[in-house]
C-alpha cells in the first residue's frame, strides 16, 4: 500500500514525534521540542505528498517491474568502501584520545568512503546494465572526483615545492633551483612537443619520476626543517623604538606604496607639503578636523602628494592600567614617496576630553596637523 | 463517500481561513515596521519601485504554482502509460529563456537605478556616525567644518554628542550615516525610512535618511549577530527644525549634580562607584573633582557601553527594546499629531511617565531581562570581558537611588 519513500517518512515523522515527547518530558527544553515537533509536522507534509504521488514513480502500480526493473537485478558487487569506512572509524575514535589531526583524517576518510560507497551502490543498481552502470558512476562521480583528486595533487607538488624553497641555504640558493626546475619543465615541455611519438608508458614513466623527486625533495627538506630568515622590521616596531621621523629605517625600504583597500575607510588624509586636510567618507568637501570612533579600529589612508616623501603620525597617550600602558605610545605609516599611499589602523581607547592636549595626526618634519576628535 | 467530501470541505475551509488570515494581517495600519508605509523620500522610492516588482513576482508566482497544481492533478499516476515528453522542443524551451530574461531586464533597469541613487551621498544636510555593537546602537553627531551639528549652530560651544537607542534627525533633511560596527557584522533598518545597510566592522558604510514629517521610526538589526539579536532595535526621531535645535542645546547643557542630601545624590555616588566605569556621563567628577572617563574597553568585549549623559531625553533603554515611558505616555508620544509631537518628545522622561518597573528590573539583573553573555564563569573566551551588562548584585537601596539620579539626566 505505501512506497518505500512514503514509509521512510512516515516512520521519520514518528520518529521525530516520539522524540519531541521523549525531549520534552526528559530535558524541558522548549528549544529542541519544538524543533523536532516542527520536523515532526514538515516530515508528516511530505509524507502527505509522497503517499498521495506515490514517490512520483509511474512504475509503482507496475507489477511487471517487480522483476524486470533494477532493483530486482543481481546484488552490488563486493566493495573496498566499507573498509575504508572502517579504516576511518579507527582514525577519528584513536583521534578522539590522541591528537585531532587523527580524528579529522579520520572524519575525512569516512565521508569519502560513505559517499563512494553510497555512488557504488546507487550505480550497481541504476539498471540491469553493467556497462550503463558503470557510466552511470562515472557520470556522478567524475566531478567530485577529479576535482579533488587535482586538487590534492597540486597541494602536494606546491607544499613539497615550498619545503625545498624554504629548506635551501639562502635566497640566492632558491632562485638558482627555481630557475633550473623551471627550464628542466621548460626542456622537458619542448622535447614532448617536438618528438610526437613519445609513448605513453614513457611520458608515464618520466611524470612519475619527476613526482617522487619532487615529494622526496620535499620530504626531505620537511625533515631538515625551514633555513633561519631574519624577521625584518614593521612599522610597528619603529612606532616602538619612536623612529617616526623623516629618516628612511629599515622597515621603510620594502615598504608598499599603494594601498589596496581604497573603499569604505574612515578617511583619506592628504598631505600637499604644507598642510594636511581629510576627506571624510560621507561628508562633502575637506576638513581641518576628523571625528572617529572610540575603542574600534578606525582605517585611514594616508596620500603623500608633496614632493618629498613624507610619514603620518599620532601620538595615541593610552591609558595607564595596573602601572602599564593599554597601548602602544604612538603609531605612524612607513616613509611615503612622492605620490604613493600608506594605510594606518587606529584605535583610541580613550576620548578627547580624557587627553590632556586632545589627538592630531602630524607629518614627521612638518608643521602639517589635523585635529582628531573621539566622542 | 459523503464522509471524505466532508473531510475534504473542512480541510479546504481550514486552509481557506489560515490564507485569508495571512493575507488579511498585511492591511494592519498599526505596524510600525511595514517596508509599505514609507514615511521618507527614500522609503518611497523603494516603495514606488517594489509594488510593481512584487506584481509581475506575485503573477509568475501564481501561474507558476497554478501549472503545478494543475500537472499534478492532471498526470497524476493512475496506471497510464508516460505522456509524450517535450524535451527538445526549440520553440518552448527558447521562449523558457527568453521570456524570464526579458522580464529580469524590465526588473533590473530601475532597480540598479534606484540602488545608485539610494547611495548618493552627495549633498548631505547632516551626517551622523552610526557604530553598532552587540546588541545597541551608539550615535554621536561630529561638528562640521563650520562648528555646526547637522547644519544647526548650538546655543552653547560645539561638542560631539554621543547618545544611543535612538537618533535624533531633522525633518526633511538628507541625513546621512557612517555606520561601522565593533564587534560583529549588524545591519540598520528602519523600514519606513529606508532600506538595509550593513554594518561591518573596519569599514565605514554610508546611509541616507530622510523624513517627511516630525515622528518615532521604530527599525531593529537585521543581520543575526548573536544571542540578543532580536533585542537589538533602533528608533530614529525626527524632529522639526525649532525643536531639532531645543533638542542639541540642550543635549549641549553641561552636567549638573544632584541637590546634595537627596536621593538623587545618593544615586550620583552610586553610579559613579558602579556604573561609571563602562558609562560615560560627561561631566561627572569624582570626590576629587577630576572627571570620571568610563573605561568599557576594559569590561565589555565590544569595548563601548551606551553613554547616559541625557538618558531621559530618550524613551528608550537597553537597545531600544525596552520603554522609559509607561504605556500611556508612550502612546501620548508616538501617536501625537506632527504639530505636537515634538513639544511631546521634548519632554522626555518625567516621573509620572517613567517605566520605573522595567527600569528597576533591569538594573535588579540585566541578563535576566535581556540574553546577553554576562556570566563570570563563562568569559574566558573573551579574556574577561562581558557581552552586554552584567549583574551587578545591587541592592534595593542602590537600585532605588541610580533611578532617581537617573530621572535627573535630561
Amino acid at each position: 500500500m505505501f512506497t518505500t519513500g512514503s514509509k521512510l517518512l512516515i516512520g521519520s515523522a514518528a520518529a521525530s514525534a516520539v522524540f519531541a515527547v521523549v525531549y520534552g518530558v526528559a530535558q524541558g527544553g522548549a528549544l529542541g521540542t519544538i524543533g523536532l515537533i516542527s520536523a515532526a509536522v514538515a516530515l508528516a507534509g511530505l509524507a502527505g505528498l509522497n503517499v498521495f504521488v506515490r514517490d512520483s514513480n509511474v512504475s509503482a502500480m507496475d507489477h511487471d517491474a517487480f522483476e524486470s526493473s533494477a532493483a530486482a537485478q543481481a546484488t552490488a558487487r563486493p566493495s573496498l568502501w566499507p573498509l575504508l569506512v572502517a579504516i576511518g572509524a579507527t582514525s577519528l575514535t584513536l583521534g578522539l584520545v590522541t591528537t585531532s589531526a587523527f580524528f579529522v583524517v579520520g572524519l575525512i576518510v569516512i565521508i569519502a568512503g560513505a559517499i563512494e560507497w553510497m555512488l557504488q551502490g546507487w550505480s550497481e543498481r541504476a539498471s540491469a546494465d553493467r556497462a550503463y552502470n558503470a557510466d552511470a558512476r562515472d557520470l556522478m562521480a567524475d566531478p567530485l572526483e577529479l576535482p579533488v583528486a587535482g586538487a590534492i595533487a597540486a597541494a602536494v607538488v606546491v607544499y613539497s615545492f615550498s619545503r625545498v624553497m624554504l629548506g635551501l641555504p639562502s635566497k640566492s640558493a632558491t632562485v638558482v633551483a627555481f630557475s633550473v626546475a623551471a627550464a628542466l619543465v621548460l626542456a622537458i615541455g619542448a622535447f614532448i612537443g617536438i618528438k610526437r611519438g613519445v609513448s605513453k608508458v614513457s611520458l608515464t614513466g618520466a611524470f612519475s619520476i619527476g613526482a617522487i623527486a619532487l615529494i622526496g625533495a620535499g620530504t626531505f627538506a620537511g625533515l631538515n626543517g625551514e633555513r633561519d630568515i631574519e624577521p625584518h622590521h614593521s612599522t610597528a616596531y619603529i612606532a616602538e623604538e619612536n623612529e617616526c621621523g623623516v629618516e628612511e629605517t629599515e622597515a621603510d625600504e620594502k615598504a608598499s606604496q599603494t594601498v589596496a583597500s581604497k573603499s569604505n575607510v574612515a578617511a583619506e588624509l592628504t598631505f600637499d607639503g604644507s598642510t594636511l586636510t581629510a576627506d571624510a567618507t560621507g561628508f562633502d568637501g575637506d576638513f581641518d578636523a576628523l571625528t572617529l570612533p572610540r575603542s574600534n579600529p578606525s582605517n585611514v589612508i594616508f596620500r603623500n602628494e608633496s614632493d618629498h616623501h613624507a610619514r603620518l603620525v599620532i601620538e595615541m597617550h593610552p591609558a595607564v592600567v595596573d602601572g602599564e600602558l593599554s597601548g602602544p605610545e604612538r603609531l605612524c605609516t612607513a616613509l611615503v614617496d612622492e605620490g604613493g599611499a600608506q594605510l594606518l589602523t587606529i584605535v583610541f581607547d580613550r576620548p578627547s576630553i580624557a587627553v590632556e592636549d586632545g589627538y592630531e595626526f602630524i607629518v614627521a618634519g612638518s608643521d602639517a596637523t589635523l585635529e582628531v576628535v573621539v566622542p | 463517500m459523503t464522509e471524505t467530501r466532508s473531510t475534504a470541505r473542512r480541510i479546504g475551509l481550514t486552509v481557506a481561513a489560515l490564507g485569508a488570515a495571512i493575507v488579511l494581517s498585511s492591511c494592519a495600519t498599526d505596524a510600525p515596521q511595514d517596508t509599505w508605509q514609507p514615511e521618507g523620500q527614500y522609503a518611497q522610492e523603494i516603495h514606488d519601485l517594489q509594488w510593481w516588482v512584487f506584481a509581475i513576482a506575485g503573477a509568475v508566482g501564481v501561474i507558476v504554482f497554478a501549472v503545478v497544481i494543475f500537472v499534478v492533478f492532471k498526470f497524476r499516476d493512475r496506471g497510464q502509460p508516460i505522456p509524450e515528453q517535450s524535451h527538445g522542443n526549440a520553440l518552448i524551451e527558447c521562449s523558457f529563456i527568453a521570456l524570464p530574461a526579458v522580464l529580469l531586464a524590465v526588473i533590473a533597469i530601475p532597480t540598479v537605478g534606484l540602488v545608485i541613487d539610494l547611495n548618493d551621498t552627495d549633498d548631505a544636510d547632516c551626517v551622523i556616525n552610526v557604530t553598532g555593537q552587540q546588541w545597541w546602537w551608539e550615535y554621536d553627531y561630529p561638528i562640521d567644518a563650520n562648528g555646526d551639528i547637522c547644519g544647526f549652530t548650538p546655543s552653547v560651544e560645539a561638542a560631539p554628542i554621543v547618545t544611543s537607542g535612538q537618533m535624533v534627525i531633522p525633518t526633511q533633511a538628507k541625513v546621512v550615516i557612517r555606520g561601522t560596527s565593533r564587534d560583529v557584522i549588524h545591519s540598520f533598518w528602519v523600514p519606513k525610512l529606508n532600506g538595509k545597510r550593513d554594518m561591518v566592522p573596519g569599514r565605514v558604510h554610508t546611509w541616507n535618511f530622510q523624513a517627511t514629517q516630525p515622528g518615532i521610526f521604530a527599525g531593529q538589526c537585521a543581520e543575526f549577530c548573536g544571542l540578543s539579536h532580536a533585542n537589538m532595535r533602533m528608533e530614529i526621531v525626527a524632529l522639526d527644525d525649532a525643536d531639532f535645535q531645543a533638542w542639541i542645546d540642550n543635549q549641549l547643557e553641561p552636567y549638573e549634580s544632584p541637590e546634595e542630601g537627596t536621593l538623587a545624590a545618593a544615586g550620583e555616588a552610586t553610579f559613579a562607584a558602579q556604573c561609571a566605569r563602562c558609562h560615560q556621563i560627561d561631566g561627572l567628577t569624582d570626590t576629587e573633582g577630576e572627571l570620571i572617563i568610563a573605561q568599557p574597553e576594559n569590561f565589555v568585549w565590544s569595548g563601548a557601553a551606551p553613554n547616559l549623559t541625557n538618558l531621559m531625553t530618550r524613551n528608550t533603554f537597553a537597545g531600544a527594546t525596552w520603554d522609559l515611558l509607561t504605556p500611556a505616555c508612550r502612546d501620548d508620544v508616538w501617536e501625537a499629531d506632527p504639530d505636537e509631537f515634538g513639544a511631546k518628545y521634548l519632554e522626555g522622561v518625567t516621573a509620572d511617565c517613567l517605566n520605573e518597573v522595567e527600569l528597576k528590573e533591569w538594573l535588579r539583573d540585566a541578563p535576566a531581562m535581556k540574553p546577553m553573555y554576562a556570566d563570570p564563569e563563562l568569559l574566558e573566551a573573551t579574556d574577561d570581558k562581558t557581552r552586554g551588562m552584567p549583574n551587578l548584585n545591587l541592592s534595593e537601596d542602590q537600585i532605588n537611588e541610580l533611578v532617581a539620579y537617573l530621572l535627573e539626566r535630561k
